[in-house]
């Protein structure tokens, strides 16, 4: 008797023992979400120390301050600052703070329809220039550190460019300054699309609509799979509690103010002019030659969403002779919360500042 | 009598001439009489009399002049020659019905004809682009359907003191179809990979089950159709055809938007609440007047 094609009988055994099993996760599973789950971010303690309209100024205190220069740190439009101190195991926040840095991070809150108008001149030269010489001012220093997180690294590209004599060094992570690529699929739709007349027509760029577009570019994954994967995962507390953190994040979002969503549109996405030394913010021209300072700047290899090669353009295109360019193995948000990158980039960081704390 | 003389009888008492001529005396006598009738006997004079009696002269004389307007008009028509154009326009009055329910019909006629021989080109669109190739031009068809053939009712021109409401109303109602049919062409694109997954995963489990490698964990079936869709999906969001589509997606949304708050700024204004319109506008001037403010702030300061 020849041997059947199907194993019939096992695919039986293996069915009979997955709903065994299927019976048994979901009875935890069950338990798991009906009991105390700790999903709060942001736990570090700060202090809100200056505020200007809607936008804050926290302050991160460390217990032993070890840097003469604060550092003050500029988060992107969309989403939120929270990210750096998303869990006490993985916060960026937290390990500055044990490597003696005091913390300043701008928390940029939520537009409202009042705030249409802003634009991204008025988020440079208005609030992060208050905000920078609030610091100046109270550790009476002439130049702070800056860190700039993707849309928010732009904006410390331009801050530094426009006002090269308040920075000492100056950080930027998937930062997006060449936006002439293909390689990423945002890249592609904001330059062949007019996704800028949504902004007016709804007063600010809403979040969803924006958050929407973010989950499409990868739809099998990020709708499907992820899902897939929490399902199979939910009898498991530490993995409920950190997949329902990062869904807390990713889904507070704010809208971004029209007018600066349109001009980012227009200007970056669509015509480049930033790395062209060609932008112009409140009638100023932005030129990167004047960007002198020492500059680290990181990104991601597999970042869907800010491609390397939307950032390794920039150390070439700055005045600065001091500077380094690291490529981490990981995407856009591996490099704050993966456990992988924990040691590879907030304590490099806190290494290369101390490093050029004392150099004039 | 007999049958002939009561035949005859029968036609002339049923002359409308006749009848008319008749009527015309009595009603002439009636309002000639009315007119001549002292104030004091008529219960309507009466009545003012005593209710408004400063007036009562005035209107016994208006009454008067009423009752010999009508005497005079009435007298007018009976004259001979007016008579008889009367009675030539009532032989004309069941033609000139007919001649208006004739272009009525008409004009209804011509307008099914239309709508006809829309329903007959939409026929045509259908021939032209192919509906067995569903996948690339369904949309386009429909699209185009309803641009060519239907788009244009909205914008027949309104008229009246309504009619800027009117337009409103259309064109919102058109952006909102053209924004609906832009979107069910999106949402279609999404499902496409979902369809093209599955004909390939069941491509592959057949040919697995031919060379007896089937699996006995179902979870490594789930792994294979999830990269297979991730890849479809990865050709399909890279294509310059989805751009286009999701590009016609948000200008389609966009428009429908402000066209739908045009709409619903009408409706609002009646009511004692502000509109986004009018809430912007001070938006602008608030902050206009902040940047204002801080100019002159700064300047102050460097002048210390």
């Amino acid at each position: 008797m020849s041997q059947a094609k199907i194993p019939v009988d096992s695919i039986l055994r293996y069915l009979a023992e997955s709903t065994e099993e299927a019976k048994e996760k979901s009875q935890k599973a069950s338990e798991v979400l009906l009991g105390d789950l700790d999903t709060d971010i942001s736990q570090t303690p700060y202090e809100i120390v200056y505020q200007e309209d809607r936008v804050r100024l926290k302050y991160y205190k460390p217990e032993k301050i070890k840097h003469k220069i604060p550092l003050l740190v500029v988060y992107a439009l969309i989403n939120r600052e929270t990210m750096l101190d998303l869990q006490p195991g993985r916060s960026v926040v937290k390990n500055f703070l044990e490597n003696g840095i005091e913390v300043y991070m701008i928390d940029w809150g939520y537009p409202g329809r009042k705030d249409q108008f802003i634009t991204i001149g008025d988020h440079i030269n208005l609030y992060m220039n208050d905000m920078v010489e609030f610091i100046r001012k109270k550790h009476d220093i002439s130049k702070i550190n800056l860190m700039g997180i993707c849309m928010g690294g732009t904006f410390s590209v331009i801050y530094a460019a426009l006002y090269p004599e308040k920075i000492k060094n100056m950080v930027t992570t998937v930062t997006p300054t060449n936006f002439d690529t293909d390689q990423g699929l945002l890249h592609v739709w904001m330059k062949n699309t007019s996704a800028e007349q949504m902004g007016p027509v709804y007063g600010n760029m809403p979040a969803d609509i924006m958050n929407l577009g973010f989950l499409l570019l990868n739809p099998a994954r990020l709708i499907i799979d992820k899902y897939i994967g929490f399902i199979q995962n939910m009898d498991n507390k530490t993995f409920v509690e950190n997949f329902v953190r990062m869904e807390k994040w990713i889904f507070d979002s704010p809208d971004v103010p029209a007018a600066t969503f349109k001009q980012f549109i227009e200007d970056f996405y669509k015509k480049n002019l930033l790395i062209k030394n060609k932008l112009i913010i409140d009638g100023k021209r932005v030129d990167l030659k004047k960007i002198t300072m020492p500059l680290l700047n990181f990104y991601g290899k597999y970042d869907h969403l800010v491609p390397p090669e939307a950032c390794n353009l920039l150390p070439k295109k700055v005045g600065s002779k001091d500077v380094e360019d690291i490529c981490l193995d990981t995407g856009h948000i591996g490099i704050y919360v993966s456990s992988k990158c924990q040691q590879a980039f907030a304590p490099k960081i806190s290494q290369w500042l101390k490093e050029r704390e004392d150099e004039m | 009598m007999d049958q002939g003389s009561e035949k005859n009888q029968k036609t002339e008492t049923m002359d409308p001439a006749k009848m008319y001529e008749l009527w015309l005396k009595a009603a002439t006598n009636f309002w000639e009489n009315l007119a001549r009738m002292p104030a004091g006997e008529n219960d309507m004079f009466k009545f003012f009399s005593q209710h408004q009696k400063g007036s009562s002269y005035q209107a016994q004389q208006a009454w008067e002049r009423g009752a010999q307007i009508a005497a005079s008009f009435i007298a007018m028509l009976s004259e001979p020659e007016n008579l008889e154009t009367l009675f030539k326009a009532t032989d004309t009055v069941p033609e000139f019905f007919m001649k208006i329910s004739r272009q009525v019909w008409e004009g209804c006629l011509e307008t099914h004809k239309t709508w006809a021989e829309s329903a007959v080109r939409i026929g045509k669109h259908e021939k032209a682009y192919n509906f067995d190739d569903i996948d690339h031009e369904t949309f386009n068809t429909i699209r185009k359907i309803y641009e060519k053939e239907f788009q244009r009712y909205f914008y027949i021109p309104k008229i009246g003191l309504t009619r800027y409401s009117q337009e409103r109303a259309s064109t919102a109602m058109d952006k909102y179809n053209v924004f609906q049919t832009a979107l069910s062409e999106f949402i279609y694109m999404f499902y496409v990979p979902l369809e093209k997954s599955m004909v390939v995963m069941q491509e592959k489990v057949k040919e697995m089950v031919e060379k007896g490698e089937i699996k006995e964990n179902y979870k490594e079936y789930y792994s294979i159709w999830i990269k297979i869709l991730e890849e479809h999906y990865s050709v399909l969001l890279q294509s310059p055809e989805y751009t286009e589509v999701m590009d016609r997606t948000i200008k389609a949304l966009a428009t429908y938007r402000q066209t739908r708050d045009e709409l619903t700024y009408d409706l609002l204004k009646n009511l004692p609440i502000p509109t986004n319109r009018e809430m912007d506008e001070l938006y602008r001037e608030f902050y206009e007047l902040k940047k204002k403010v801080r100019e002159l702030s700064v300047k102050v300061e460097n002048q210390k």
